[in-house]
């Protein structure tokens, strides 16, 4: 058949296709088109008449797994059932019979398993086998079965770090410095062996019923990233599609060199999104927060959680920094800092605490005073607005009192929990101050014409009230539990 | 014609889209809930998303959507035979083979015949060899498809036909 004559087929199909069947013979028939033409034109009418639903189911690219039922065995290990897919594909909980301990069996898809990936497989699955810690998932083997590779890992029981934020956004303080303080040393003891990860993320951490943070896939992320390139790709653009969007650091997106520092990042990312429950980088796309990683504008978790210790956000801010050499060297760095700013952060703290504790105890002093001069100013003028000060000098006096007594308490029995119960009754301390400083003075201006020295008295604690909670308390307190 | 592929430059980043939407293929599971099929149009969203970023040379998404579509085909097909998915089309019954492929989903013993025929409609018409990749490899609508070829959804939908038609009979060629 010619070029001309295909096309004449083609225009010819098109005008009766949709035509009903009853129609396309008489218009068929009354065309001057060669037989040949009119015939393949009827033929392909006619298998398009027959062709039902062929091709139009898009093809699925869920081929691309395999399944292993639960029950089958692979030499040493039976599968369980199947715990989840993994970029390399599905994950099974098998049992190792021999040992008799329950493992992660990692299938490769077999697409990924030809010769050159699997050297890298077995050259990554070495090195992270090497990495011993409580806190990275350990690699136990590398197998292979039915010509397909496995990797073979400890069996985690728990929650992923992705669970626990979609359950409980904003986790308590403690929690968010328990849970970067592990991170950190984790990713620190890999980064100690010149080991990065490339792919943390909420997702890729586990935490045991024990509490104990396990990272998953060490190494794995660049047998993946490599496989993904294209020959002569990787050489012009070097990373550019390695990591989770939302994940990656900003030389990762723009495919600069990787290092322990792109760790750190994903670090501070997570550990916002871990402490604030949002992303600190929540754009309506993908392609928006990669925009928004690679900007100027750099987000504060201090903005999201104004209740966390200065020093963990401090840690935090510095892990999001737009480039490399602002932030940490190493995950190793982060425990260090974390470990250092301890006392403003959380554990017992080791700067003496005495004169905060003198603080707190001359203000107890203060509100029994002012609530006793109101008291005796009540008495003298018996007035209306004498009554209102006393009654709010003696309410607030008694509420701030409580705090007080409260955060010295707490400074006694829970000492980590310190700069959290300061941040958070903060606020409301400094107004009751500020409104007991207002009322004293209030009550001072009554008595002034009657009793001109107790006024001045009185005066003189409103003032020393309103000076100690605008200005000494947030320095005493920033400069001994870490929070203004 | 203005396949999207003409475009100069744009075969160029083919191995890029290539090697995206193959990592995808597995990358995407990880995000997925159980249980859900994953699908080709999924795959090729999300390649955009990700290869659009800032300085890259994705002019529109148009432009995309062609070459993502027929990397689809190539790593689909390849998989298929990597399978020995041909040696079992082979063996296929020939009597049942037209009510399986009019009826249930293309089996994936289908794709490398699927594909030869396919490079044998593009010998003599390469658009309507576009428009199956667009359709039945990369999944878009009629109306996407339509937009990516820059023709109207009708023609398009035509075009389908004949193209569905074409195949059709040659893959159940000689099945009684």
């Amino acid at each position: 058949m010619t070029h001309a004559e295909r096309d004449r087929v083609r225009t010819l199909f098109e005008a009766l296709v949709d035509l009903p069947p009853g129609d396309i013979r008489e218009r068929l028939d009354a065309t001057s088109e060669p037989a040949a033409v009119k015939d393949e034109v009827l033929s392909l009418l006619e298998h398009h008449a027959r062709a039902g639903s062929f091709l139009e189911a898009p093809a699925s690219a869920a081929g691309l797994e395999h399944e292993l039922a639960a029950g089958t065995r692979l030499d040493r290990y039976t599968v369980i059932r199947e715990i989840g897919r993994g970029g390399m594909g599905r994950v099974y909980l098998a049992i190792d019979e021999r040992l008799g301990r329950q493992v992660c069996l990692k299938a490769v898809r077999e697409e990924l398993a030809d010769p050159a990936f699997r050297g890298r497989l077995e050259h990554e699955a070495r090195t992270a086998a090497a990495l011993s810690h409580p806190g990275i998932c350990a690699v136990y083997a590398l197998e292979e079965f039915g010509g397909r590779p496995y990797i073979v890992t400890e069996f985690i029981d728990g929650r992923t770090l992705r669970n626990e934020i979609d359950d409980a956004p904003r986790a308590a303080a403690a929690l968010v410095y328990d849970t970067l303080r592990q991170l950190a040393a984790a990713v620190a003891a890999a980064h100690a062996r010149g080991i990065t990860h490339r792919d943390l993320k909420p997702d890729n951490v586990m935490r045991t019923a024990e509490g104990r943070l396990k990272v998953l896939d060490f190494g794995l992320a660049r047998v993946e990233a490599v496989e993904g390139m294209a020959p002569g790709v990787r050489h012009t653009l070097p990373g550019v599609l390695v990591g989770t969007p939302g994940y990656m650091a900003p030389e990762q997106i723009e495919g600069g060199p990787i290092d322990a520092r792109t760790d750190v990042f994903a670090l501070g990312v997570l550990a916002y999104e871990f402490a604030a429950g949002v992303h600190p980088f929540a754009a309506a796309t993908p392609l928006a927060t990669a925009a928004r990683v690679l900007g100027d504008e750099r987000p504060s978790l201090g903005g999201a959680r104004g209740d966390l210790p200065a020093g963990l956000v401090a840690v935090v801010d510095r892990c999001l920094a737009r480039h490399p050499a602002q932030r940490f060297a190493s995950a190793g760095a982060i425990a260090a800092a974390l470990e250092e700013g301890e006392a403003g952060v959380s554990a017992a703290p080791r700067r003496p605490l005495v004169w905060w504790r003198v603080h707190q105890l001359a203000l107890i002093a203060i509100y029994a005073t002012g609530t006793a001069a109101a008291w005796r100013v009540h008495a003298w003028e018996a007035s209306a607005a004498a009554r209102w000060a006393f009654l709010l000098v003696g309410m607030l006096a008694a509420v701030n009192g409580v705090v007080r007594g409260h955060l010295l308490f707490t400074e006694r029995a829970h000492p980590e929990r310190l700069a959290g119960e300061r941040g958070r009754s903060r606020t409301a301390a400094l107004m009751f101050d500020l409104a007991i400083a207002v009322a004293l003075a209030a009550d001072a201006s009554l008595i002034s014409g009657g009793q001109p020295v107790v006024a001045a008295l009185v005066i003189g604690l409103a003032a020393g009230l309103a000076t100690a909670a605008i200005l000494i308390e947030p320095a005493t307190s920033s400069a001994t539990i870490g929070v203004p | 014609m203005t396949t999207p592929e003409s475009r100069p430059g744009a075969d160029d980043l083919a191995p890029l889209v290539y090697a995206e939407l193959r990592r995808l293929a597995g990358g995407y599971m990880r995000r997925e809930r159980p249980g859900q099929t994953l699908q080709a149009t999924a795959l090729v969203h999300e390649a955009y998303l990700r290869l659009a970023g800032p300085g890259r040379p994705w002019t529109d998404r148009r432009h995309f959507v062609g070459i993502a579509a027929r990397a689809m085909r190539q790593i689909l097909v390849e998989r298929a035979r990597a399978r020995g998915a041909d040696k079992r089309w082979g063996a296929l019954q020939r009597v049942s083979l037209r009510e399986s492929l009019a009826g249930a989903d293309m089996p994936e013993e289908g794709l490398p015949a699927l594909d030869e025929a396919l490079r044998r409609l593009e010998a003599f018409d390469p658009e309507q060899a576009r428009i199956i990749e667009l359709r039945f490899f990369a999944g878009l609508t009629v109306e996407e498809a339509a937009e990516a070829l820059g023709i109207s959804p009708a023609t398009l939908k035509r075009r389908w036909s004949l193209a569905r038609a074409w195949l059709y009979r040659e893959l159940t060629a000689g099945s009684s």
